[in-house]
């Protein structure tokens, strides 16, 4: 009977422990995060998408502002998976970098605007959780992924495009020389 | 010959049931699973007489798609397609979800499909599948014509106060939206999420699994080369589209690291390079769907896809380089 209590004890540990962690996640991230997000949510309803869109779109010219400031803002504004659908805006040839650039922003956006991808939080919660319980404030980590991402994004569009014009070459050529052949 | 089918849903779904009525132009069954053609789409291709194509390495004209074939856990892809009204076919047990969820509707969306759930359709369901979709003609014209009237209104003049009034309540109209949809948010993803993650850090830290990564991967995880190591793991062409969807894996990932920082097992200044070295695969599941919401030619997915998955192999450890570099004075 001993033996079963025992062991009835250490099964229900494993969900107590998980239990607490769920206690603390909820009161320690939840709070901030819904009057954040509401906040942000608030703001770009006020500001309205269109408005967005007008800048936006001719800044998808310059190489400079295509993989970071597009980006950067279609993600703020529209929200992951429909910052996407700003990739229409941008030049056919462009399109793959572009999509390299903003989704690899997806994640480095939540440590200061988490309503743009609610559902993928825990990528830096996960980490940032760690930080916190050291005892450091999270305002310098989530300034640093923000900037540093937008460095990285930025490089990512660059390269991508780089490979992606390769291929496409390297595929015209082949297209190119079946037609010879026939 | 083209047979319509019927597709229902499975016994943990959502959704449905689809008919899907082949025709000349559109038979194609487009499975986004990642790893080649999910065998439900041959079965569905085979049945209805039309044609399976694996959308990662084929891009397929909208107009010519009969359905989707997804694998999606609940976060982005299972709004997209319906989003497009293309109707979207889920193997896994999922139900209205995800940043899309308003666009999924039992008319395009179906989950838990497996191959029993499929069946020919007789006259009558063909004849209603028909009927549904001039209704959602219907439906257009109709908030058309609500529109039209909508704009006649505005066209009208009004004093000031009643403007102001007007204003006012449309800001808060605005706030208040914004409130239901965080809550909408915090309840369909956040804490669905926060719970997945507390039960697996719960059994981890009780049952001494905890000690064994302590011991294990955080010496590796807590090093520059480590981190180097993985990130390039995360991005090899034919791994990143596995890791990627929902970023389920970065997240669980993300909170075991974030444990062993807050337990000291790996440095405190690496949290940023580690953000990006289990963060290398974001979105290579998501290439073509996310091309196509940016309307790119099947043409530009085809070469689009592998130019992303190549150019993650590069960018993948350059960014944890560039993020250990930024980290200096940090904590």
């Amino acid at each position: 009977m001993e033996t079963i209590a025992a062991v009835a004890n250490g099964f229900m540990a494993l969900f107590k422990a998980g239990g607490e962690t769920f206690t603390a996640f909820v009161t320690g991230i939840i709070p901030l995060i819904i009057v954040l997000m509401t906040a942000v949510n608030s703001l770009i309803k006020i500001i309205g998408e269109e408005r967005f869109y007008h800048v936006a779109k001719k800044a998808t010219k310059y190489t400079l502002t295509r993989y970071t400031v597009v980006p950067v803002l279609a993600i703020i504004f529209m929200g992951s998976p429909m910052c996407f659908t700003f990739g229409q805006f941008v030049e056919e040839k462009y399109k793959p970098a572009f999509y390299d650039a903003a989704v690899s922003f997806v994640h480095p956006v939540t440590g200061l605007f988490p309503h743009a991808n609610g559902s993928e939080l825990f990528v830096y919660m996960g980490i940032a959780a760690g930080v916190q319980a050291l005892g450091y404030e999270l305002g310098e980590l989530a300034v640093r992924y923000f900037l540093v991402g937008i460095v990285i994004i930025f490089l990512r569009g660059l390269i991508t495009e780089k490979i992606y014009l390769y291929l496409k070459s390297r595929d015209g050529r082949r297209k190119t020389q079946e037609a010879e052949h026939v | 010959m083209y047979k319509p089918v019927i597709v229902r849903r499975g016994s943990g779904g959502w959704g449905g049931p689809l008919t899907l009525v082949p025709t000349e132009e559109k038979h194609k069954i487009v499975s986004i699973t990642g790893g080649g053609i999910h065998p439900l789409a041959v079965k569905i291709a085979d049945m209805c007489g039309g044609e399976a194509v694996d959308g990662f390495s084929h891009a397929v004209p909208e107009g010519e798609i009969l359905a989707v074939v997804i694998d999606c856990g609940g976060t982005a892809r299972c709004g997209v397609y319906p989003r497009k009204n293309i109707m979207t076919i889920n193997v896994l047990p999922v139900g209205k979800s995800g940043a899309l969820a308003r666009f999924m509707t039992p008319e395009l969306y179906v989950s838990d499909v497996k191959e029993a759930n499929l069946d020919y359709a007789d006259e009558s369901s063909v004849q209603a599948a028909l009927l549904s979709t001039e209704d959602v003609d219907a439906v257009h014209k109709r908030e058309d014509l609500k529109r039209k009237i909508d704009a006649a209104r505005a066209g009208q003049k009004r004093n000031i106060i009643t403007r102001i009034g007007i204003s006012i309540g449309q800001i808060v109209n605005k706030f208040y939206a914004a409130g239901r949809e965080t809550i909408d948010v915090v309840i369909k993803n956040i804490l669905p999420f926060m719970a997945f993650v507390s039960m697996i850090l719960g059994i981890i830290n009780a049952s001494g699994i905890g000690t064994v990564i302590a011991n294990t991967i955080s010496p590796v995880a807590g090093t520059l080369p480590g981190m180097l190591v993985i990130s390039f793991i995360c991005a090899i062409p034919f791994i990143s589209p596995i890791l990627g969807p929902g970023a389920v894996i970065a997240q669980v990932v993300g909170t075991l690291v974030g444990a062993q920082i807050a337990l000291g097992n790996i440095p405190v200044q690496y949290a940023l390079p580690a953000l990006f070295a289990i963060d290398a695969q974001v979105g290579a599941d998501f290439v073509p769907v996310g091309l196509s919401l940016g309307e790119a030619d099947p043409d530009t997915i085809e070469l689009g896809v592998p130019a992303v998955l190549y150019s993650r192999v590069i960018t993948g450890p350059l960014s944890v380089l560039i993020a250990y570099a930024a980290s200096i004075g940090l904590y």
